[in-house]
């Protein structure tokens, strides 16, 4: 603020008109995001890759991750909630994985053993991108869901062993705690599978959601 | 007569994400509030009867911000771990002086009365004509400008400095949010 604050109504005026911050990079994308929901001519990201191809397109995932993870991409800052939720809520940097052919309630993407899951026929969730980062020296990836007009989450698994989770809203389902909480407006479930951390975040989805999404367990085949 | 491009709208995200900062008070919910308004406007073919598209993006922010009003009472409130609580914000601009004059001005105008901070909103920060705002809020234009220039009034002395005063230091609660310690579960 300037040294004297704007007294007359023509001084507010000009205060007020003159603020040009620009909307986040983040909402620009989910708007973007939006809009060629809508016009699918235009530049709609490339669909996710049901081509039959999910051998190649997983090998093709895994190349770029270790390209990305050996040169520091994503920065190695220190793991926490809020910066594990970041890289749920940035864009993808790689293509969606696709269907597992052998497991049709599992995307062709793992993390140590721990698959993601296929949600598109459950929840209408399709895969949507992915990306790999690295925090506090752990391997990050995110694998991204879109869903009807613009919905969108992203699901991280961390490699290694899991850090102590401690806090947040507890809510138990078959003997697995999911811990919910809210980051920048994202809400936020973060929770254990076979002692990998996992965070799922997004704007717009409420904790029923998320809780039915992170505690899915097709006839017994993705293990919480 | 015509019909709304969607390819056209993406021009006025950040005039929108102000207005919305302006009405709710925290980038994070306006956030919301722009992507649940593009959402609405872009949930079927529009038809704009030679009105500008702002105007249109307008009325439909007016609509979702009141209509979150009543919906907001009924959301569950979390608290953030204290690193999120303490920690900057990454996001809106290489200018932090001005995102801060945003932040100061924004969160006073998210104080006025709804009919005040709309009426600033909509002339002010969105730029609309009189006229305009007048049509996308639904008043006279007499009335609109009364409430405009209460609206700068009250911005004017709420901005005003406070006399000095003597204050206790506040410590941030972390109960609740959700943090990682390093070691096994």
């Amino acid at each position: 603020m300037s040294e004297r604050p704007p007294q007359s109504e023509s001084e507010i005026v000009e205060l007020v008109r003159s603020i040009d911050v620009p909307a986040p990079r983040e909402l620009h994308r989910r708007i973007d995001a939006l809009i060629a929901e809508r016009a699918p001519a235009a530049r709609r990201p490339a669909a996710p890759l049901r081509l039959g191809l999910a051998g190649a397109l997983a090998l093709a995932v895994i190349a770029v991750a270790l390209v990305v993870g050996l040169s520091g991409g994503g920065g190695g800052s220190a793991l926490t909630l809020r910066s594990a939720v970041a890289l749920t809520l940035r864009s993808p940097t790689m293509p969606a994985p696709t269907q597992n052919p052998h497991n049709a309630t599992e995307l062709a993407a793992d993390v140590e053993g721990v698959a993601f899951p296929y949600w598109e026929d459950s929840f209408g969730w399709r895969a949507a991108g992915a990306r790999v980062d690295r925090l506090g020296g752990r391997k990050v990836t995110t694998v991204f869901y879109a869903r009807g007009h613009g919905q969108w989450i992203g699901y991280a698994i961390v490699a290694g062993a899991a850090p102590q989770i401690g806090g947040g809203i507890v809510r138990e389902r078959e003997g697995t705690s999911y811990r919910f909480s809210s980051v920048d407006g994202a809400s936020v479930v973060t929770w254990l599978r076979e002692g990998h951390l996992c965070v799922v975040a997004g704007h717009g989805v409420d904790e029923a959601a998320l809780m039915a999404l992170a505690s899915w367990r097709e006839r017994g085949t993705l293990t919480a | 007569m015509r019909t709304l491009d969607p390819q056209s709208l993406s021009k006025h995200v950040d005039r929108l994400y102000r207005a919305a900062w302006a009405l709710c008070g925290s980038r994070e919910d306006a956030e919301d509030l722009v992507q649940e308004t593009f959402a609405r406007v872009l949930s079927r073919p529009r038809v704009l009867r030679g009105d500008d598209e702002l105007y249109y993006l307008m009325r439909v922010l007016r609509n979702t911000f009141l209509t979150s009003l009543r919906t907001a009472s009924r959301r569950p409130v979390t608290a953030a771990a204290i690193e999120d609580a303490v920690a900057a914000d990454p996001r809106p601009t290489n200018r932090p002086e001005q995102a801060y004059e945003a932040q100061e001005v924004y969160a006073t105008i998210a104080q006025l009365p709804d009919n005040f901070r709309l009426a600033i909103v909509a002339v002010d920060v969105l730029g609309l004509s009189y006229r305009e705002a007048a049509r996308a809020l639904h008043v006279r234009e007499a009335t609109l400008t009364t409430r405009l220039f209460r609206a700068r009034k009250q911005v004017a002395e709420r901005l005003a400095p406070e006399p000095p005063r003597r204050e206790g230091r506040r410590e941030e609660n972390n109960a609740g949010g959700v943090m990682f310690t390093e070691g096994a579960p």
